[in-house]
């Protein structure tokens, strides 16, 4: 499987030959271009036209993000796998309003379910979130009878206000407390890990989309908008409570981020540096985790599945298979 | 989308791929497992001074007499026999149209096995109806489901059509 590279340093990026080579003050580094899927740079890295044009070749997507902001923007190679076929079908279905609903209505079916999964893990562990639980899945049955993307939305918000109320009982460090979700920018350390992990998902759900036949202009739960990617948010939602809540557990249970990896800044919460750097290796170990797949016959890794998403819904624009999101099974 | 050699060669492996090559929806070409990489490579591999090339696809010359020319494919083992076979069937023909008599021979040396292929009334004939229905099954709105077949596990839409 083809690997992620993660700058956190500032320096330049150039094209060595065939390689990439990355010149900081700490030295030169060089990596081999054939087994890179995507780059992710946040320090302050310069790059030029050949560097591009030779990422371009190589099928790499570079995502950038800043300080305060996070996700900055992708260079999005000009699609190497381009379908005109796959486009217009992806087009219809987000034109004709009841075929963009149902799939709207299955990324919020699978995200609730496995932020239900989620739950139950804790539930059977030492939290009590039975009474959550519940809730939750009262609010999810009314999905069904919703007419409108906006109400879909309403009820997406609903649960997820709910879900993070259970985080309190999840994480025991006091100090990573939540109360109500802030985003630009994130007021605690706890909705700065959130924001953080949510604009990693979406750009490497957007790596996975590229691999596809796929645009990631045309969304279907979250508009689209030509200036956008929205596709990739939409994915996103499914891996959302198993990939970047799970990771967040993992580093404040496990103390692996503490208080002191956050800096105060513009009247917000900013994950310093190095708390950034620990958080993407569990991200990034959580995404090479395998699983084994029911239809497949073999173990996929996180990261793989998010790719399988995309060719489910692929296929359900252009197969008429019914697409089911993905949902944990435990 | 015309009929060429690799649609040809895609029709005898599996149909359904005939219908997404045709919608450009192309396979997994980072998946290490896969043997279309594998089948592209052997056959553009640059060999010695006679070759024949059709796109990707090329052939040695081994035989060059005043009335026949002979086109030959080495082939590491017979996995794709068929596939292979009505490949080489279809680019005789390509040559016959041409104005060019061909015959055509695959070699695998690892089994010690060479097969001579003809282009004769009856393989003229299998070989219409093939392009026949291959353009059937491109004018089709949906591919063909997937069905598991021996081929599956080394395709590089195995994810795609499993997933
Ligand atoms: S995986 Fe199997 S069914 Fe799918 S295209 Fe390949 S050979 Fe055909």
């Amino acid at each position: 499987m083809k690997k992620d590279i993660y700058i956190f340093n500032g320096g330049r990026l150039v094209r060595k030959d065939n390689t990439l080579l990355f010149e900081s003050v700490e030295g030169k580094k060089y990596i081999p271009v054939n087994n890179i899927e995507s780059i992710y740079i946040f320090g302050e890295v310069d790059i030029n036209k050949s560097l591009l044009e030779f990422l371009c070749t190589n099928e790499i997507v570079l995502h950038f993000y800043n300080y305060y902001e996070y996700y900055v923007g992708s260079f999005y190679p000009r699609e190497c796998l381009n379908s005109g076929f796959v486009t217009l079908r992806q087009s219809e279905f987000y034109i004709d309003y009841v075929k963009r609903l149902f799939i709207a209505k299955q990324f919020i079916n699978g995200s609730a379910k496995n932020i239900i999964q989620v739950l139950r893990y804790y539930n059977s562990r030492n939290a009590d979130l039975s009474q959550e639980i519940e809730e939750i899945l009262q609010t999810l049955e009314l999905l069904n009878s919703q007419e409108t993307i906006e109400q879909l939305m309403a009820i997406e918000g609903n649960i997820r206000e709910k879900y993070y109320k259970c985080f309190n009982k999840i994480i025991s460090d006091k100090a990573f407390t939540y109360t109500s979700r802030s985003k630009r920018p994130p007021k605690d350390k706890i909705n700065s890990l959130i924001s953080f992990g949510n604009s990693i998902l979406y750009t490497i759900v957007l790596s996975q989309i590229y691999q596809t036949n796929l645009d990631p202009r045309i969304g279907y739960l979250h508009s689209t908008n030509n200036r956008r990617f929205s596709l990739n948010l939409d994915l996103a939602e499914i891996f959302k409570p198993i990939i970047v809540d799970r990771s967040i557990f993992s580093v404040i249970n496990k103390k692996i981020i503490t208080s002191k990896d956050f800096n105060k800044d513009l009247g917000g919460i900013i994950l310093k540096d190095e708390g950034r750097m620990k958080f993407v290796k569990e991200l990034n170990d959580k995404l090479e985790t395998t699983i084994k797949h029911p239809s497949l016959e073999n173990k996929v890794s996180y990261k793989r599945l998010i790719r399988l998403e995309a060719y489910k819904l692929q296929k359900h624009i252009t197969e008429g298979e019914v697409y089911e999101p993905f949902i944990a099974r435990w | 989308m015309e009929v060429n050699g690799t649609l040809i060669w895609y029709y005898n492996i599996c149909k359904r791929e005939v219908w997404l090559m045709s919608r450009n929806i192309v396979p997994d070409q980072h998946n290490e497992n896969i043997d279309l990489g594998k089948f592209l490579h052997e056959n553009s591999f640059s060999r010695k001074k006679k070759e024949i090339s059709f796109g990707s696809v090329k052939f040695d010359v081994i035989l060059d007499t005043k009335e026949k020319l002979v086109i030959g494919e080495t082939k590491k083992s017979s996995r794709y026999e068929e596939a292979s076979k009505w490949q080489m069937i279809f680019y005789l023909k390509t040559l016959r149209d041409a104005g060019i008599y061909a015959e055509g021979v695959m070699l695998y040396p690892e089994e010690k096995r060479r097969d001579e292929v003809l282009l004769d009334s009856s393989s003229l004939k299998m070989l219409n109806e093939m392009v026949n229905e291959i353009n059937l099954i491109m004018e089709k709105e949906e591919p063909p489901k997937a069905q598991k077949c021996k081929y599956c596990k080394n395709c590089g839409y195995f994810e795609y059509c499993y997933a």
